[in-house]
Formats: C-alpha cells, sequence, structure tokens
C-alpha cells in the first residue's frame, strides 16, 4: 500500500518531447486511470514508473522516496503488460514463482503464494500448463497474478485487456476492479477506451500530446470536461462554433443564452446528447430540426438532427417518444458549456421553458 | 457391435485387384516414381558401396557384392597411427573451434538483434563474404598472411581458419533467434526483479535454445567435414580427420581404408542428427512454443 508522486516528469525522445511537464499524486490504494489517444504518452508516463524508461527531469516518489535512479528490477513495482508476455518455456506456477525465487523464499511459501494468487485470478488447477495452452484471457490473467504475487507497492497496468474481444475485455475489468478493491492496492491504468477508464478509475488523468489535460474523478470529467480535447474525447460531444456579440450568444443563426461577462469573440459551445431535450411544440429557444438518421441500441435510440446554417447534432431519445427519420423535432439545450481559448469552460443551466411537456 | 471378421487367406481378384491398382499408381505417379528411383540410385548407390567396401576383406571386378566380408581392415585401419592421432584431434578440434564461435559470435548477434547503430545491415551482410566466392582464393590470401605471421602448420592457424567458416551460422541463426524473442518478455522479467545477466539466462537464451543447438550442431560438423582451410594452412603438421582421407583416397591403393574412414566421418553427424531430433521433439525445449 502506498503512494506515487510525479514531479516535473519529461521525456524526450531526440526532439520529440513524449511526455510533458506532468505532476501528479496517486493516494494509496487509489486506482488511477490514465487515459488519452494512442501516441499521447500515456505507456510512456507508465514506464518510466516501472523503470523501463528514464525520464529527462524529473522525479519519481514511491511514498515518498526517489525511486527515479533505481533500475527497473530494483523498484516496488508491476507491470501487466499489453502484449501477452508470459514466458513460453516455462509452466504457470513457474512464471508465477520466478520473481519468488528471486527473493529467495523457501519453497514451501512460494508453492503457497503461487496457489494463492492462482485462485485470486480464478485459475486454481493452472499450474502446470503452459502459456500456449491458454486463452488470451487467462494469460492476462496468470500476467495478472504473476505481477500481484510480489506484492508490489503499486502495480501498474499498460492496457492489458486491449487485445482481448469485447465480452472478456468486460469481465477481466470487472474482475480486476474487484481484486483491486480487495487487496486495497495502489494501481495506474493506462488506457485509450474511455469507457474502460470511466467504469475502473477512482480518477482519471485525460493526457494529450505529452501533457495531462485534467486528472479527476470520473463523473466530475464526464460532468465539466475542463478542455475542449477532453470535452471531445470522453463521451459523445457536440461541439458547436459560436460567437459572443454585445453580450449575446449566437450558434449559427440561432441566439442562445451567453454566460455572464463574456467579451466578444468565437467560442465553442458543447452540450452533451442527453441535455438535449426534446419539446412537443416549437418554441423560440428551441430549434426545430430535421431527423437525419435513427440508430436503435435497444434501450434507447440515437438520432442525428439537422437543421440549415447549424451543424448536426447528437440526440438521444427515449423509445416512448415518436420520432422518424425526416420528421421534425423541437430539441431544447438544458446544459451546455462554453469553451473559449483553452480555458476553463462557462457553464450554462436553463429550466425547461414554461409550455415543456 | 460387430464382431471382427478374420481376413479371409484367399481374396478373389485379390492380385489383380492389386496390379490394376498398382498401374494406375505407375500412371498418376510415374515421374515421381521415376525420380525416387534415381535418387535411391545417386545417393544410396555410393553410400552402398563405400559401407560394402568397408566391410569387404576381397572384392573382385566382375561380382556385385564382395567375395569375402570381415573385419580385418577395421583393425587395420585404426592400427595406423595416422588414424589413431587424426580422429581425437579432429574431434577435440571440432568442439573447440565451435565454443570458440559461440563466445565470439553468440554477444555479436545478440547485439545485433538488440541494439540499433550504423551499419549494422552491412556489418551483417558482410558475413557472407565467406560464402559469396570461391573459398579456396580466400584461403590462399589467408594463407599468405599466415606465412608471415608463422601460423602454417600450426593448429592455432588451423582453429582460426576454421572460424572463419562457422562466422555466418553462428551470427546469422542466433541474431534471427534473437530477434524473435518479445523484448516484453525481457522486461516482464526485469520487472519481476531480475537482473539483466539473469533475465538473459533464464529467458531468453531457453527461448533461443532450439535455434542455437541447430547452429551449435551444424558448427560442429561443419567444422569436422572442413578439409580445405585444414588441408592448406594445418599441413603438413597438423592433420584432421578429413585431410587425412584425402590422401587416403588420392594415395592408397587400398580401398578399405577411405571406405572405414568415411563411415567413420559420418558417425558424429548421425549421432548429432538424432540429437538434433531429440532436442527439437522432445517437450523440453520446444514446451510452450505450441510446437
Amino acid at each position: 500500500m502506498a503512494t506515487l508522486d510525479l514531479t516535473g516528469i519529461y521525456k524526450q525522445f531526440g526532439s520529440v518531447t513524449a511526455v510533458h511537464d506532468v505532476n501528479f499524486q496517486v493516494q494509496d490504494g487509489e486506482f488511477m486511470c490514465i487515459l488519452g489517444p494512442s501516441g499521447c504518452g500515456k505507456s510512456t508516463l507508465l514506464r518510466m514508473v516501472a523503470g523501463f524508461e528514464m525520464p529527462t527531469s524529473g522525479d519519481i516518489r514511491i511514498d515518498s522516496e526517489s525511486v527515479t535512479a533505481l533500475s527497473a528490477n530494483r523498484r516496488p513495482t508491476a507491470m501487466v503488460f499489453q502484449k501477452y508476455t508470459l514466458w513460453p518455456h516455462m509452466k504457470v506456477s513457474e512464471n508465477i514463482a520466478f520473481g519468488l525465487q528471486l527473493r529467495r523464499l523457501p519453497r514451501a511459501v512460494i508453492e503457497q503464494k503461487v496457489k494463492e494468487s492462482l485462485a485470486l485470478v480464478s485459475l486454481s488447477g493452472y499450474e502446470d500448463r503452459y502459456p500456449a495452452q491458454l486463452s488470451g484471457g487467462q494469460q492476462q490473467r496468470v500476467a495478472l497474478a504473476r505481477a500481484l504475487v510480489l506484492e508490489p507497492k503499486i502495480l501498474l497496468l499498460d492496457e492489458p485487456f486491449s487485445s482481448l474481444d469485447a465480452i472478456l475485455r468486460v469481465r477481466l475489468r470487472e474482475e480486476l476492479r474487484r481484486i483491486q478493491r480487495r487487496l486495497k492496492i495502489t494501481a495506474i491504468f493506462v488506457t485509450h477506451d474511455q469507457e474502460e477508464a470511466l467504469t475502473l478509475a477512482d480518477r482519471i488523468a485525460v493526457m494529450n500530446a505529452g501533457h495531462i489535460e485534467q486528472l479527476a474523478a470520473p463523473s466530475e470529467i464526464y460532468a465539466s470536461p475542463s478542455s475542449l480535447f477532453v470535452a471531445d474525447f470522453i463521451g459523445a460531444m457536440n461541439l458547436i462554433p459560436g460567437t459572443v456579440s454585445g453580450g449575446r450568444l449566437m450558434l449559427g443563426a440561432l441566439p442562445v443564452d451567453a454566460p455572464a461577462g463574456l467579451s466578444d469573440g468565437p467560442v465553442t459551445v458543447a452540450i452533451r446528447p442527453e441535455d438535449l431535450v426534446v419539446l412537443d411544440a416549437p418554441q423560440a429557444s428551441a430549434w426545430s430540426m430535421t431527423v437525419e438518421q435513427i440508430s436503435d441500441l435497444g434501450y434507447y435510440r440515437r438520432a442525428i438532427l439537422e437543421m440549415p446554417g447549424m451543424q448536426s447534432l447528437k440526440i438521444f431519445l427515449p423509445k416512448a417518444l415518436e420520432a422518424q427519420e425526416r420528421g421534425t423535432l423541437h430539441v431544447y439545450a438544458r446544459r451546455y458549456l462554453v469553451y473559449r481559448d483553452g480555458n476553463a469552460p462557462q457553464e450554462v443551466v436553463r429550466g425547461l421553458p414554461v409550455s415543456a411537456a | 457391435m460387430t464382431t471382427l471378421q478374420p481376413a479371409s487367406p484367399v481374396v478373389p481378384g485379390f492380385w489383380a485387384g492389386t496390379a490394376a491398382s498398382f498401374r494406375a499408381m505407375i500412371r498418376r505417379n510415374g515421374f515421381g516414381l521415376l525420380a525416387l528411383i534415381v535418387l535411391i540410385l545417386v545417393i544410396l548407390g555410393p553410400l552402398y558401396s563405400v559401407v560394402l567396401w568397408a566391410f569387404a576383406e576381397r572384392w573382385q571386378y566382375p561380382s556385385l557384392i564382395p567375395q569375402e566380408f570381415g573385419f580385418t581392415f577395421w583393425e587395420r585401419t585404426f592400427a595406423r597411427a595416422d588414424i589413431a592421432e587424426a580422429l581425437p584431434f579432429s574431434i577435440i578440434l571440432s568442439l573447440v573451434v565451435t565454443l570458440l564461435s559461440a563466445v565470439i559470435c553468440l554477444p555479436a548477434s545478440y547485439a545485433f538483434a538488440r541494439m540499433k547503430f550504423r551499419g549494422r545491415q552491412l556489418l551483417l551482410l558482410s558475413f557472407l563474404a565467406t560464402n559469396a566466392f570461391p573459398r579456396f582464393g580466400l584461403y590462399i590470401s589467408i594463407a599468405v598472411i599466415f606465412f608471415r605471421l608463422n601460423l602454417i602448420g600450426t593448429v592455432q592457424g588451423v582453429i582460426l581458419i576454421q572460424l572463419v567458416n562457422t562466422l555466418l551460422l553462428m551470427i546469422w541463426i542466433p541474431t534471427a533467434a534473437f530477434q524473435g524473442v518479445d523484448k516484453a518478455l525481457e522486461e516482464a522479467a526485469l520487472d519481476v526483479g531480475a537482473s539483466r545477466l539473469r533475465v538473459f539466462m533464464q529467458i531468453t537464451l531457453p527461448m533461443v535454445m532450439p535455434a542455437l543447438s541447430a547452429a551449435l550442431l551444424l558448427t560442429f560438423v561443419n567444422t569436422f567435414y572442413e578439409a580445405q582451410g585444414a588441408l592448406l594452412i594445418g599441413l603438413p603438421r597438423v592433420v584432421t580427420m578429413p585431410v587425412l582421407m584425402y590422401s587416403l583416397i588420392n594415395s592408397q591403393l587400398i580401398v578399405q581404408y577411405g571406405a572405414i574412414v568415411s563411415l567413420v566421418l559420418w558417425l558424429p553427424s548421425l549421432l548429432l542428427l538424432i540429437v538434433a531430433q531429440r532436442l527439437l521433439r522432445g517437450g523440453y525445449l520446444t514446451a510452450g512454443f505450441g510446437v
């Protein structure tokens, strides 16, 4: 059980800056996800914590002690890799026992620990299999057992489920969360899959182009993304260019309420699809839009709406609502965020118009 | 359950059917059969004659097989001082050359596989050079240098010239094998606390072992049979088995000596073939590779 502190971490590969001034702390027992598109530097950051890459500058501390100068084999971290990295010439039990043998534990203790860790990942009885005889999901579970059996201070996971199929990915994700909660181990999980991050993490660090855009709890990241990048990257979002002039905010030809104190100039308005409500009659403050396309997603429908002088909007429709393609819907944005110049957004929350259903 | 019927000894038309199917087979596989027969004649023919000669006491011209078989010439062959000396010498020499080659080439091939440096590709290709041109020309120019260095007729000289031959195999095969080991597997071992040396010994090396043992076996066998270099550099004082066989075949009237020595020379490659098969088939080297 441990804390991790990253202070002023930079990583330079030649002329490319892979990681740019990263600072954060992971609390004891916290599950932190580093989320970002491929090439954003999230794996490099994790590899620096593990000791596979040296930061160009900055300090990494585990339990307040600097590990920056320690090589990978001396750090109290254990990693689960994206690729299958079980050693093919060793049985499952030997794979798990390898690190324990290096610590010169008595044989009986090793056997006991191997057994327990296999039970933890629900693979009891697989001791004598070779990795080639396991499925991808089983291999990653053994890799998790191999990491956990060493009782590391920090557990590192580098997109461990990305090569598995969707159903298995979800199941292993849940299992991982359960194990992490039970062991109360400090964990960092790198992923490009926002759903994975949103379901697993206590906090998410969203990374883009080498730096952290936002670090917050999943609900906060979803509700108030601190930058346009995060707004676009997490969840479905309508991003609409607008202009402010004389305290009025125009989206195309349509006025909406502007946040107070906004000076004139271009802005971007972000509206979540679920913040768009459908009214049963046209209103001055609502937009009457044409339904371009409806996709039925089971318990709800997703529609794309269009309107001249305005870009198309994504919206979620309840099953009960009657709507068909080429029909008209009157939609009203009850909550949106206004972004300008990379600054934190201003939120606008509006009550429904009086005659709304 | 059906009861098993005892096979009837006489099946009507059995042979007729066989003959018909044999004719059909000839029609279908005529070319293949012909090729097989030619192969048997060309490859097994000489071998057959060598084996017969090795055990022949007397074999005169018109007869297809020797008139008399026996082991007299075996005794006489191994009683020869030159053979008694050359055989163990050749084995030890091949072992030494293989070992030296491994010591020199394995770290190099690991570097080729794991490091990126300028001229890597060119250097790798350069090992092909010894095989790209007629070797004897190369040997002669080496011999000129060795002559100045007083290496002609010395064991060191023979070891050096034979090492040249081993470079290609001992660099290329292990390099490919090391490249086949995913770096992440080594990182995973580092991660659980293994030192670099331990990672190499316990993770990387076992994984390349099948390829590595193939390279070692091939190197040993190639060196054991190498005659040109040893002939040019070693003579007159250093005589290996293949060199000795040259002189036995060229200058002896007794065919049996040559035949027996060739049989003895086959032995290592036969043995190594068996060992190699065991290595590759037996579970412990390839276990987990899904082979």
